[in-house]
Parts: C-alpha cells; sequence; structure tokens
C-alpha cells in the first residue's frame, strides 16, 4: 500500500509559490496509475519525490507503513533497491554490461551472487521475449528492445513499486503499444503498484486509472475505455 | 555490491584502455624511482653499514684523531687505563697503487689485539693448515712486506697469494707481496691488512696511529669512560663511540639521500595527479550512469567506494609494475653506475641487490595512496551530485563550476613561508620540503581561482572560436583545475630543479675559477691517500725551467672535541683543515670578512673558515677560535667566511706558513704552479714526470680540473635531470589524456557545434585553443611555484642539507623555451585526442542521448 | 674483573696465537746467537731475558695444598721469541720479540687441565721481558724475582693465581755448567738452570672458592737458539721435587720412530752434589697408556726411569693433563703434576711433560 498525503514542492528553496501541493494518492498492490498534465507542472519531479531522489517541501509518502520522508539519503537508496523498479525514458541501460548483466545490476545490489543474479535476470529476459539475446550488448538493441530490457531491469528483483518516467517517450506509437502491453502485464504478474508518467493518452490508458497533476493537487482525468 | 564493484566500476579501468595505462605508468615510475632509490642506498648502506660493523668490531669506543694520525705513544695509556679492558691499534691508510691509479683502504693491526676487538680483520695465510715451521707462512702476517687481502679486493685487484702490489709513498714506491687474505671480511669490503709496524715502516709514518678501538671494562659505562680519559687525550683527539664516528659519513649522505626521495616523492605525486585527472574525466563522463546508480538503489558510500577501488587498483598495479621495475632499475644502476649514485659517499663498496620487504610494501602502500588519493576527490564529487539532476543529460559544466579557493591557496602559502624559518631536524630539512609541498598545493588551489579571474580579462577578440574557449573556461574553470593540476605540478618541478641546478652549477663554476688561480696542479696522489710531495720534491719542481712560482697546499683533518662551547652530538667529527698561501694568492670565494688581515706579532694568527664550518662552530668574522695542531691547541682569529662546496663537513683555511711553523709538517699534497709568461704547460708536465716519476704524480690544467669537476656535478645530478624528464613526461601525459577524455565527455556539446555548422577542423581548432589556455594558466602558475620552490630549494633545503649558498641565477631562455613549449604540446596533445574523439559521427553523437 | 671477558675471546686469540707460537720455528737460527759451550752462567744477570737467542722460557710447575688438603697441580709458563723480523723498524710496534704465557691447573676434582694463555708482542710498557733481572709480562700476568724470591700472577677466566716461590738455595746448573746438550750434535743446545724445591705460598681462585694454598714448585729458565732438529719427533721430561730436599730433572729426545735421540738430567740428593746425568745413564721404559678422548694421542701416562741401574716409577695425579691447544697454540701436549716412586714408596713430586704424541712437536 502506497499513501501519498497531501504533498507540497517548491521550485527550489527560494521560492515562494509552489510548484504543486496538496497532492494525495493512495495505491493498493497491483493497482498501476498514469500521471499526465502540462510540461513543467513538475510530472517528473513528483516521481522523483516519490522515489527520494528530491526532497518534498511537505506531505507525507508511506509505503506498507513506513514513512519514506522520515528517511536519509542512504536510508531511501537501500529502500529504493529492495522495494523500487525504474524504467526511464532514455532507458539507461549500462553500455559495458551484457543484457544479462544489465537486468542483473539490481540483483547485485541486493548483494545476490552472480550465479544466482544471473539466473533471475535470464529468466526474467525471457519473459519480455529477449532470452536469446541475454549476452548481446545494448549497441545492438532497437530502441523497443531496450526498453524491454528495461522493464526486465526493472521487475527482476520483485520491487513493491515501479516508476515509469515517460517509458515511450524515445518509441515510435507502434513499438510503444507493444513496450506498454508488455510492461503493465508483467507488473500485474508482480502485483507491484505502478505510476507512470506520461505524456501519451495512448499510453495512460494502459493504467488502472489517469490522473492530471496541477498545481494544487491530483485530479482524476480517467478516459473511459 | 562486490558483483557490481566488479562489472561496473573495476571493469571501467578496462574499458578507458588508454589513461589507465598512463596513470598506470605514471604511478609504477614514481614508485620505481622512489623505490629505486632507496634500495640502492640501503644496499649501499646495508654494505657501509657491515663495513662498519666489520671495522668497528665490537668496540665500545674509538679514539680518533685526524686524517694523518696521532701520537702512538696514545695507545698503552689507553690500554693501561683501568677503565679499559681492551685497546687495539690500528692505522689507517689510503694506500695509493700507482700503476692502477686509484686507493687500496689499508689497515696496520697489532695480529695480538685486534682479535678481540675487530676479529673479522684477522689476516690468514695462504693454508691455515700449513703449519710446518719450514714453510715460514706463519711468520708472515708479521713480515714487514706481508699484505692480505679482504675477498672483494683479491677479487677486484685480481691478486693472489704469492702476487705483488705497487703501493705509493709520498712520490716512491714499495712493493708489498699478498700473503694471505682477511676472510672475515665478506665479500663487500675491499680491504688490505698488515702489521701496524710493517705498516707504518711502509708508510713512513713511524709513531702515528690513526685509531685505537676500545672496549671497556665490565662496569665501566662509555660516558665515564669519555670523561676519565677525555682530559688524558692530546687536543685534537676524540673519544668517540662508533655509531659516532659512522655517523659522520652517514650523516654526509643523508642529504643527499633525502633530496633524492623527495624528487621520486614529487614523481610520484604527479602521478597521483595523473590519476586525479583521468579518474575527474571518468566520473564526468559516467555522470549519468552514476545517477542512475543511484536512483536504482547504490548509496552514496558505496558509490565513493567503487570510485576509491578503481585508484586504488590503479595504484597498486602500478606500485607492482613499479616495484618490479624498482628492482630491474636497481640492478642496472648497480651494474653500471655503482651503489653511491653517482655522489661518491660510499667508494669502495660492492653492494649486492637485495630484497628489502619492508621498503617495498612501503612504496606499494605510496602507490596505492597515490592512486586512492588521486581518485579521492573525484569520487567524493561523484557521491556529491544530486541524481535527480544528474539523470538529465547535458549537465557535466556543473562538474566543473570549481569554486575559487583563494582562501586555502593563501594559507598555504603563508604555512609555506613560515616552514622556510625552522632548523633542520636531525640534519634534515623537513620543513623545507614541507614548503614545497605547501607552495605546490597552493599553486594547484590557486588555479580555479586564477582562471575565473584571467579568462575575463582575455581580449574577447571577434572569432567564434576563441569567444567559445574563452566562453567555455570561464564558466567551467573547474576543467583548468583537471587539465592544469598535472602541468602545475610538472612545471613547477621542472622549472625549481632547473633553476636550483643552474644556479649551483653557476656558483660552482665561479667558485672553481676563483679557487685554482694556478697555471697548473700537480699531487702526487688523492690528499687522503698514502701519496704526497716532500718539500725535496716541491724545491726539484720548483726549480724546473718555466716554473714562476709554486704555491704548496697541504690537506689534514681536525678533530674538535668541543663545539661551539658545548659537547654536541656532532663533537669530534672531522673538519677539514687546508693550509695553503691566502694574503698572497687570494683565490677564496669570501662570503664575509677580508682576505688580508691585519700582520703584526700581536695579532692572532687568522683563519678563514668555510660556511659549513661557521655553521658549525657557531662562529662569525673577527671571533677567536682554538684549533688543535698537533696535538697541542693553537689561538685563531677568524679572518673571512667563504664558500666551500667541496667539502659538507665544514673546513678551515690557514695560511701554509703559519701551519708549517706550528707543526713542523712540512709535506705538501697540491702543488700549484705559476708558469713564466709565455711557457705552454705541457713541456713543463714532461719535466714534472721525468723528475718525479711517470705513474707517481698526477697532473692538471686549471681548465681541464673546471670540466672534470662540472662533469662530476652533472653526473650527480643526472638523476636529478631523469626525474624531472620524467615529471614532464607525466605532466604531458596527463594533458593528452585529460583533453582526449574531456573531448569525449563533451562529444554531445561538440555534436551541437557540428549542427551549428562548425567543421570538424575547427571543432579541434577549439580544443586546441582551449588546451592552450588552460595550459597557460598552469604554466604561468607552474613557473610562478617552480620560482618560489626554487627559493626554498636554494635558501633553505640546500642551505640547511649541505650548508652552502649560492647565487640565485634565472635562466630565463631556457624557462620561456620550456614554457612555450609546454602550451604548444599541450595544445597538440588536445587537438590529437580531439581528432580521435570526434572520428564518430557527431550527428550519431548527438543523437545518442538526445 | 679486567680478564674475565678477554677469555671469552680465546678462540677468536686462537689465531694470533697459533701465528705466534708456530713462529718459534719460522725464523732462520743463523739470526740468533748460538749457545756455546764454555759460557758462565752470571747471576742474578742470567735470570733475566737473553733476547739474543732466538727462544726463551721460565717454566714454573709445582704442586699446590689448599688447607683441606687437597692437592693440585700448577703450570705458569713464560715465553720470550726473537722472531727475526724488525730489526730495522723503529716502530715501536715492531715486532722483533714476542712474549707468550700459558697457564694450567690440574684438579683432580675437575678431571681435565684448566688452561689459559697469552701472547703479545713484546711493546713496553705492556708487555716484554727484562734484561738482567727476572721481569716477564703481558699486560696483568706477570714473573718477576725480587730479593732472590719469584712472584706470580696469573688471571684468567677459569682462576687466578698470585703465588711467591721461594728458593732455598742457589740456580741449580744443568748439562755441564748450564750448557745442555740436546742431541749427539753439540749445536742442538741451550743454557739451562733450574730452581727446585721453590717453597710456594699465595692463592688460588677457582670457580667459585678462593683457595689459600701452599706447596712446592720448580722453575726452569732455558733459552737457546736451536733445540729440535729436523730427525726429532718430541721430547719427554721432568722435573721433581724429592721428598729428601733433593731434585731430579731428567729429559729424552725422541726420534720419530720412539727411540731415544738423546738423553740428560740432573740428579741431587739432599744436600749432596748434583750429579749430571749422561744419555747412557738414562733409560726411559713408558707404562700404562690413557687416550686422549679429544685428539685420540695416545700419551705413556705412566714410566719406569731407570738411573744407574735404580728403578723410579712415575705415577700421574690424574690421567688427564692434556694440553689441548689446537684452538690456539696448536700444539698439542701432555703436561702433569705427577708422583716420583720407588719401590712403591712416594720419594719425589713434580712434573712429566710429553711432546710429539699428537704430531711431530715444532717450534719449542
Amino acid at each position: 500500500m502506497l499513501a501519498i498525503e497531501n504533498l507540497r514542492k517548491r521550485f527550489d528553496t527560494a521560492a515562494e509559490h509552489p510548484l504543486f501541493e496538496g497532492v494525495s494518492l493512495t495505491l493498493a498492490p497491483g493497482q498501476s496509475v498514469a500521471v499526465m498534465g502540462e510540461s513543467g507542472v513538475g510530472k517528473s519531479t513528483l516521481l522523483n519525490c516519490i522515489a527520494g531522489l528530491e526532497s518534498v517541501d511537505g506531505g507525507r509518502i508511506r509505503l506498507r507503513d513506513q514513512d519514506l520522508t522520515a528517511l536519509d539519503e542512504d536510508g531511501f537508496a537501500h529502500l529504493r533497491r529492495r522495494d523500487f523498479g525504474f524504467v526511464f525514458q532514455a532507458f539507461h541501460l549500462l553500455p559495458h554490461l551484457t543484457l544479462a548483466q544489465n537486468v542483473a545490476l539490481p540483483l547485485w545490489l541486493l548483494d545476490q551472487d552472480d550465479a544466482t543474479a544471473d539466473r533471475r535476470a535470464r529468466a526474467m529476459l525471457a519473459r519480455v521475449g529477449l532470452a536469446a539475446r541475454a549476452d548481446d550488448w545494448p549497441r545492438h538493441l532497437s530502441g523497443g528492445e531496450m526498453q524491454r530490457v528495461a522493464i526486465a531491469r526493472a521487475l527482476v528483483h520483485e520491487p513493491a513499486l515501479v516508476l515509469c518516467d515517460e517509458p515511450t517517450g524515445n518509441l515510435d506509437p507502434e513499438r510503444a503499444t507493444g513496450v506498454l502491453g508488455l510492461l503493465f502485464e508483467r507488473i500485474q504478474d508482480a502485483g507491484a503498484i505502478a505510476i507512470m508518467v506520461t505524456h501519451s493518452l495512448a499510453a495512460a490508458a494502459h493504467a488502472d486509472r489517469t490522473l492530471r497533476l496541477t498545481p494544487t493537487g491530483l485530479v482524476d482525468a480517467t478516459v473511459a475505455p | 555490491m562486490s558483483s557490481a564493484l566488479r562489472h561496473v566500476f573495476l571493469a571501467s579501468l578496462w574499458r578507458r584502455r588508454l589513461a589507465t595505462t598512463l596513470s598506470l605508468l605514471a604511478i609504477a615510475l614514481g614508485v620505481a624511482l622512489g623505490l629505486t632509490v632507496q634500495l640502492i642506498h640501503s644496499a649501499a648502506l646495508d654494505e657501509f653499514g657491515r663495513g662498519i660493523r666489520l671495522l668497528n668490531g665490537a668496540a665500545d669506543l674509538q679514539a680518533l684523531g685526524p686524517r694523518d694520525g696521532f701520537s702512538d705513544a696514545l695507545y698503552p695509556m689507553l690500554a693501561r687505563s683501568p677503565a679499559v679492558d681492551q685497546a687495539s691499534p690500528l692505522l689507517e691508510i689510503e694506500a695509493r697503487l700507482p700503476d692502477r691509479d686509484e686507493t687500496l683502504k689499508l689497515i696496520g693491526i697489532d695480529l695480538f689485539r685486534v682479535g678481540a676487538v675487530t676479529p673479522a680483520l684477522l689476516p690468514m695465510g695462504e693454508d691455515p693448515d700449513e703449519r710446518a715451521p719450514a714453510s715460514g707462512g706463519q711468520l708472515d702476517a708479521l713480515r714487514p712486506d706481508a699484505l692480505f687481502l679482504s675477498p672483494a679486493a683479491s677479487a677486484h685487484l685480481g691478486l693472489g697469494p704469492g702476487d705483488r702490489l705497487r703501493v705509493q709513498v709520498g712520490t716512491r714506491e714499495q712493493t708489498l707481496r699478498i700473503a694471505g687474505g682477511v676472510p672475515g671480511a665478506g665479500v663487500g669490503q675491499r680491504l688490505a691488512v698488515m702489521d701496524i709496524a710493517a705498516a707504518q715502516q711502509t708508510f713512513e709514518r713511524i709513531g702515528l696511529i690513526t685509531r685505537v678501538d676500545l672496549r671497556l671494562a665490565p662496569g665501566v659505562s662509555r660516558a665515564t669512560a669519555q670523561a676519565q680519559l677525555g682530559d688524558r687525550l692530546p687536543p685534537g683527539v676524540a673519544l668517540l663511540t662508533p655509531e659516532d664516528a659512522s655517523s659522520e659519513t652517514l650523516g654526509l649522505s643523508r642529504a643527499y639521500r633525502v633530496n633524492l626521495t623527495m624528487l621520486a616523492a614529487i614523481a610520484l605525486l604527479t602521478g597521483g595527479f595523473l590519476v586525479f585527472s583521468t579518474q575527474w574525466l571518468a566520473v564526468v563522463r559516467r555522470r549519468q550512469e552514476f545517477a542512475f546508480l543511484r536512483a536504482i538503489g547504490l548509496d552514496r558510500a558505496e558509490l565513493r567506494r567503487g570510485l576509491l577501488a578503481e585508484g586504488g587498483v590503479l595504484g597498486l598495479i602500478g606500485g607492482l609494475l613499479g616495484c618490479l621495475l624498482a628492482y630491474l632499475l636497481t640492478a642496472l644502476a648497480f651494474a653500471l653506475i655503482g651503489g653511491d649514485l653517482g655522489a661518491g659517499f660510499f667508494r669502495g663498496l660492492a653492494p649486492q641487490v637485495q630484497f628489502e620487504p619492508i621498503l617495498t610494501l612501503i612504496y606499494l602502500a605510496l602507490g596505492v595512496l597515490a592512486g586512492l588519493g588521486g581518485a579521492w576527490l573525484p569520487a567524493r564529487e561523484a557521491a556529491r551530485m544530486v541524481p535527480a539532476r544528474a539523470l538529465r543529460a547535458g549537465d557535466e559544466a556543473e562538474v566543473y563550476r570549481a569554486r575559487p579557493r583563494w582562501r586555502t591557496a593563501l594559507a598555504a602559502l603563508a604555512l609555506a613561508a613560515l616552514c622556510c624559518l625552522p632548523p633542520p631536524i636531525g640534519g634534515v630539512p623537513v620543513f623545507g620540503y614541507l614548503a614545497v609541498a605547501l607552495i605546490l598545493t597552493g599553486a594547484i588551489l590557486s588555479l580555479p581561482g586564477t582562471t575565473a579571474w584571467a579568462m575575463p580579462r582575455l581580449p574577447a577578440g571577434r572569432s567564434t572560436l576563441w569567444r567559445l574557449a574563452r566562453a567555455r573556461l570561464t564558466a567551467a574553470p573547474g576543467q583548468t583545475v583537471v587539465a592544469g593540476a598535472g602541468v602545475v605540478a610538472s612545471v613547477a618541478l621542472a622549472v625549481s630543479m632547473a633553476i636550483m641546478v643552474d644556479s649551483f652549477r653557476g656558483s660552482v663554476d665561479d667558485w672553481l675559477t676563483r679557487l685554482l688561480p694556478a697555471d697548473l696542479y700537480l699531487r702526487a696522489s688523492d690528499a687522503s691517500a698514502s701519496g704526497y710531495l716532500d718539500a725535496e720534491a716541491v724545491a726539484r719542481v720548483a726549480a724546473l725551467p718555466g716554473v714562476a712560482a709554486v704555491r704548496p697546499v697541504r690537506f689534514e683533518t681536525l678533530r674538535l672535541r668541543e663545539i661551539g662551547g658545548e659537547t654536541s652530538g656532532e663533537a669530534g667529527h672531522a673538519m677539514a683543515l687546508i693550509a695553503r698561501q691566502v694574503r698572497a694568492d687570494g683565490g677564496l670565494p669570501l662570503v664575509a670578512g677580508t682576505l688580508q688581515p691585519p700582520t703584526g706579532p700581536s695579532v692572532p694568527t687568522p683563519v678563514w673558515i668555510s660556511e659549513a664550518a661557521a655553521d658549525r662552530l657557531r662562529l662569525g668574522v673577527g671571533d677567536a677560535v682554538t684549533l688543535p695542531l698537533g696535538e697541542q691547541p693553537h689561538g685563531f682569529q677568524v679572518a673571512g667566511i667563504w664558500r666551500d662546496y667541496a667539502r659538507q663537513q665544514g673546513s678551515v683555511v690557514i695560511e701554509i706558513a703559519d701551519y708549517r711553523a706550528l707543526t713542523n709538517d712540512s709535506r705538501t699534497n697540491d702543488l700549484g704552479l705559476t708558469l713564466t709568461p709565455g711557457t705552454a704547460p705541457e713541456p713543463v708536465m714532461a719535466a714534472i714526470r721525468a723528475t718525479l716519476g711517470e705513474q707517481q704524480s698526477e697532473m692538471i690544467l686549471p681548465g681541464e680540473l673546471r670540466t672534470m669537476v662540472l662533469e662530476v656535478f652533472d653526473r650527480t645530478f643526472l638523476v636529478t635531470y631523469l626525474m624531472e624528464a620524467v615529471a614532464i613526461l607525466i605532466g604531458l601525459f596527463g594533458i593528452g589524456t585529460t583533453f582526449a577524455a574531456l573531448a569525449t565527455s563533451r562529444r554531445k556539446e561538440l555534436g551541437i557545434l557540428r549542427h551549428l555548422g562548425l567543421r570538424r577542423r575547427q571543432v579541434g581548432t577549439l580544443l586546441a585553443t582551449e588546451a592552450a589556455l588552460s595550459a597557460l594558466v598552469g604554466v604561468a602558475i607552474g613557473l610562478l611555484a617552480g620560482g618560489a620552490i626554487a627559493l626554498v630549494l636554494i635558501e633553505v633545503v640546500n642551505r640547511q642539507s649541505f650548508r652552502w649558498s649560492m647565487d640565485l641565477q634565472l635562466p630565463i631562455g631556457p624557462l620561456l623555451i620550456f614554457s612555450l613549449a609546454m602550451i604548444l604540446l599541450a595544445a597538440i596533445a588536445a587537438r590529437l585526442s580531439g581528432a580521435q574523439a570526434m572520428r564518430q559521427d557527431a550527428v550519431l553523437a548527438v543523437r545518442e542521448d538526445w | 674483573m679486567k680478564h674475565r671477558r678477554r677469555d671469552a675471546l680465546q678462540t677468536i686469540l686462537a689465531a694470533a696465537l697459533c701465528l705466534g707460537l708456530t713462529l718459534l720455528g719460522g725464523a732462520a737460527a743463523k739470526d740468533f746467537a748460538p749457545v756455546l759451550e764454555g759460557h758462565r752462567l752470571a747471576f742474578p744477570e742470567d735470570n733475566g731475558a737473553h733476547p739474543k737467542y732466538r727462544t726463551e722460557w721460565w717454566y714454573i710447575t709445582g704442586w699446590l695444598t689448599d688447607a683441606e688438603g687437597h692437592d693440585r697441580g700448577f703450570q705458569v709458563t713464560f715465553f720470550r721469541v726473537g722472531t727475526g723480523l724488525g730489526a730495522d723498524n723503529p716502530s715501536r710496534f715492531a715486532p722483533r720479540q714476542l712474549i707468550l704465557a700459558h697457564a694450567a691447573i690440574a684438579d683432580p676434582a675437575t678431571g681435565h687441565l684448566l688452561h689459559a694463555e697469552r701472547a703479545e708482542r713484546a711493546l713496553d710498557p705492556l708487555s716484554g721481558a727484562s734484561v738482567g733481572n727476572t721481569h716477564v709480562w703481558i699486560d696483568d700476568w706477570s714473573l718477576s724475582q725480587e730479593n732472590g724470591v719469584y712472584q706470580t700472577t696469573i688471571h684468567s677466566a677459569s682462576f687466578d693465581l698470585e703465588l711467591t716461590l721461594t728458593p732455598p738455595g742457589p740456580p741449580q746448573l744443568n748439562g755441564r755448567d748450564g750448557f745442555s746438550q740436546k742431541t749427539p750434535d753439540p749445536a742442538n743446545a741451550s743454557d739451562y738452570y733450574s730452581r727446585p724445591q721453590l717453597a710456594v705460598e699465595g692463592g688460588l681462585r677457582l670457580a667459585d672458592q678462593d683457595l689459600r694454598v701452599s706447596g712446592q714448585a720448580w722453575l726452569d729458565h732455558e733459552w737457546s737458539s736451536q733445540i729440535l732438529p729436523e730427525t726429532a719427533q718430541g721430547w719427554d721430561w721432568i722435573g721433581i721435587n724429592l721428598n729428601d730436599g733433593g731434585s731430579l730433572m731428567a729429559f729424552r729426545m725422541r726420534h720419530r720412530d720412539g727411540s731415544t735421540l738423546w738423553a740428560g738430567g740432573t740428579l741431587r740428593h739432599g744436600d749432596e752434589e748434583a750429579q749430571i746425568l749422561s744419555p747412557d745413564q738414562l733409560h726411559f721404559e713408558p707404562g700404562r697408556r690413557w687416550q686422549s678422548p679429544r685428539t685420540g694421542a695416545v700419551y705413556p701416562v705412566e714410566w719406569v726411569i731407570e738411573i744407574d741401574g735404580r728403578q723410579l716409577t712415575l705415577s700421574p695425579l690424574m690421567d688427564d693433563q692434556e694440553l689441548d691447544g689446537r684452538r690456539s697454540t696448536g700444539a698439542v701436549y701432555w703436561e702433569g703434576a705427577t708422583r716420583l716412586l720407588e719401590d712403591g714408596q712416594e720419594i719425589g713430586r713434580g712434573y712429566l711433560e710429553m711432546t710429539g704424541y699428537w704430531r711431530r712437536q715444532t717450534g719449542l
């Protein structure tokens, strides 16, 4: 259970007006939500705040009854490696690691031994349809394939929460649909909570609900399928 | 984490192989140079120490006097003292070997006494089991012509039992017979042993010994014995512990050793800078990667540890390579130049390369430390980064903001100034070296501030490239720090050494010119060896046609039991005594006082003391001083202080007429000849050879001597030059790798410039301009820092290490050329490495992250 | 104490001594004055050293009895050796004369000899041998004579000796008025006198006991330039103080095969006139043998000596009185306290010396 209560964030510490405030959201395991909004409204910042990569100026975030806003930077880092999965617009695959190694990276951080990590990473790659390319290098992949690897990496350690920042921003619409389908299938398999920031209505449609971020909070913008 | 460490961090070293190789090389070179210096010296010192222990044996105290010895009547007196259990008299002679033009350390021993103190010196007949009286073998040890060679001397001279060896005494020769060996001397010591009576007779030293080794009676402390016996010793003879006696030589070589070690340390430091540069750039390039890793849960400490591990591994591998290299270099050095690195402190030793576990570990640790140190700031910077911001592309300029650190820089420089004030610690100018390190630190710290200050003040110019370069450096002065730290360090080192060596060389040259007023110099042997000219030989030379005048010089040593009114640790250490004409000839390079003191019956006899002697005796011009001559105290007055580069231990000059009147010693070591106008030296030299014998004299023209001395000087500083070259090389490596990495990390930025219409060549020019500007700032600061370091080296380090002064000389031309070359090389290095980086399609590079 | 550390260095000194002692044979006899018959010994002058001759010794042997009645043998010897070297050398270290000294204690409680030695070149005032009166010294070892009474001082790690030795009468000249022929060739001869029946008083320090001792001793003073010819293997010698106040000195030089090369002696009973023994009056018959566990040398430690038909028997204080100088002088010989018996009755006590049983005795 993720509960965001009355979150508030200023542009920077000196600014008077908040970027957004009054952001509240509650998500149960298996639920997903898409966050939309105008450029510059702070969608990515919201994700960063939830992930602890940026500090908040008010409000609380709770995951499974743990108050995340009370964590220090390193405490958050340790929480992230266990409970968070990330899918970025820019993929962020490490070019010098094979696909299997890229996927194994979160497991390494959890101190799993090489063999176990490799086995699990390959299993995960199989579930995104890239089993045959496990030992290939990222530079040989298409954008869609890269994002599938990133999805595998985000889910390999069975996180409680998956944060996706414009996951299809670098993909053409056809590929985007395929990748998103895969992403949400896998998230549902895992029973994870998912928050996706996106510009695309089509993308948003993959989530259970769609919310719009405004400076004063989140408003429901779910489009009936 | 360990898998991540391996795959994410350490593997990255392999990916940037060129930079890694250069960093490794730099560290390896620094470690190798430092360890080599230490290994050579530790082996030489080991052998020297073994020699000392061998020659001192179990002595508790040693009575030592002037080089030519003291009355042997002292020996029975000491032997019969109740404080003394055993006394062993020795007569040490550097015997000149006329047909080999070298000397051999020869020790006259009392066979019946030496065993109790220095058993290693016991001679052994040809065949120790052969006891038949008919062989006469056992008589040999006492026979007047019997000489026993240590294994090293035997091997070096290629002589064995039954062979003959010619030795020079004065200008005459004596032939000695090799009667056996000195097996106890070990393989590293070249020496010979003969009966003390025979040595006295052969070398015309009847009544003289140079040393009495004492073993004290049980329960008598050294201090007690020194106090009891000291008063009964004549002036000029001192009772020293063997440690004191050996520290004379060790003390002299220590400053030289420390100097070389410091140079090696600076080479290692430069290696550290290179690691810093490459790591910093690696951090910049992997900024997004680190941000991503942080996002998925890597904490700051882990990131820092990962990056430090990269530096540590570089240091470890570089250190291992360096250690390996050091042992190879040491073996090579022993094979080529011997154990004293060309400085001549440890003649007659044949040291062996030995594995030194502790030294090796220390230098390995220093290598690792250089790697860690270089990686420290980049790692800290990486851990400090805000991942959310870094996750977005294009913020590398962030890294190069570099705050000016004027306050820290100024504090370092002020501290450096303060460090020039305290005296040396144990003869080593610790604070001087600290000042050098502080100046270097201050210079590097002032880099960002200087860049930020200087760039806006550069003329704006019309050229787009110039404006771009200027804008870039103004906005990101940190880039200059990264590229320039190595430049500052290497330029400062090179410049300071250049100024110091140039000043030193110039001063030595001037000193030689003034010290050698005669037309031709003649000697029977080196002053410490067994050759000399007697009055009759001098008269014969003076009577030769073409010789207008002769100036005899006599070299001896003095031992002052008290120094500066107190008995210090150095009391009793030998000081050089030079008896020569002063008033008539001048020729002393004075720094204070006069060469023409007033004469008269009530005026005390004048002496001129060297700077080192003035320091040690705490004397100034006009002070009275008592010196022991011929075992009698005599009063003198300091008439002047002169500069002496030849005798670190200090020297005292007196008029030869005064010396002869006080001592009745009429021997001459060096004879300066003034030739009648128009006389060429060659026929005179031929006439002298005909008079004194072909091999019994050495002659040299002042010009040749000057050349020879300067050659020795240059050879001594060869190691210094080598290190300088290494430092410059490392600095250039630094610039090359820095700009290669910069170009790579700025591929996107440069790609945009290509998009905006810049040609590939223009991008190259931009990089070259930036590099030249960075290097300009680095070189300028390096020049200033180098000048300051040179001053510290001349006024503090040299003054305290060697106790001599020198006149500052600035080799402006070479420095200018060197600076321009550095800037040009930086531009070329950046251009080349930039071209390499630009080889990939710029458009592609832009798209990569867009 | 001064000497203790020094003696710890014996092994080191050994090499020096080895060179020193074997020197005795080194210098050619022609460098020295020959001993000629007819030279009259004069006293006290001849008590002193005779540096013109190659070799000279003052050899004291005797028996000491402590307060508890324990008997021990002792030996103190000073040698002066001319080297023939350094005559032209004005150095104070010129090795013209060497002074060597030995001392030993034979204590049945120990079972073997306690032994110490010194060697030096004569170098006044550290060591020397005076001419004209008895004074030989090396450092703190000395033998001197004052008003006819001898005094000797020995310091070593294992024992100290401090003795006065008082002669009861004038010197006993051996051979023909002091001319003692050693072989059939009169060129091998020495000037030789003895001081038997010396009354000894003094102190003996052993490891942990300081003893007052008294007893009888024997002093030989002998100098020569040539004693032992190439053909000789060694010699046997006795010096016995007879219980009747008389004395017996007898020696024989042996061929390499063990047979007698030459013999001689001096026998005096009580206050009677001394009898000079010629080679044919003396017969040495070796008895019980003892083998040294150290050197393997076999010594006849018991003897029957026939003097003009009288059968005298020698019986040692203890068997092991071998002096093993292999690590010092290089010489190995037997030198020990001995009783002289006739018909099973002890008639005197003294010393037996046997050389050349290990290897040929060189030098002396």
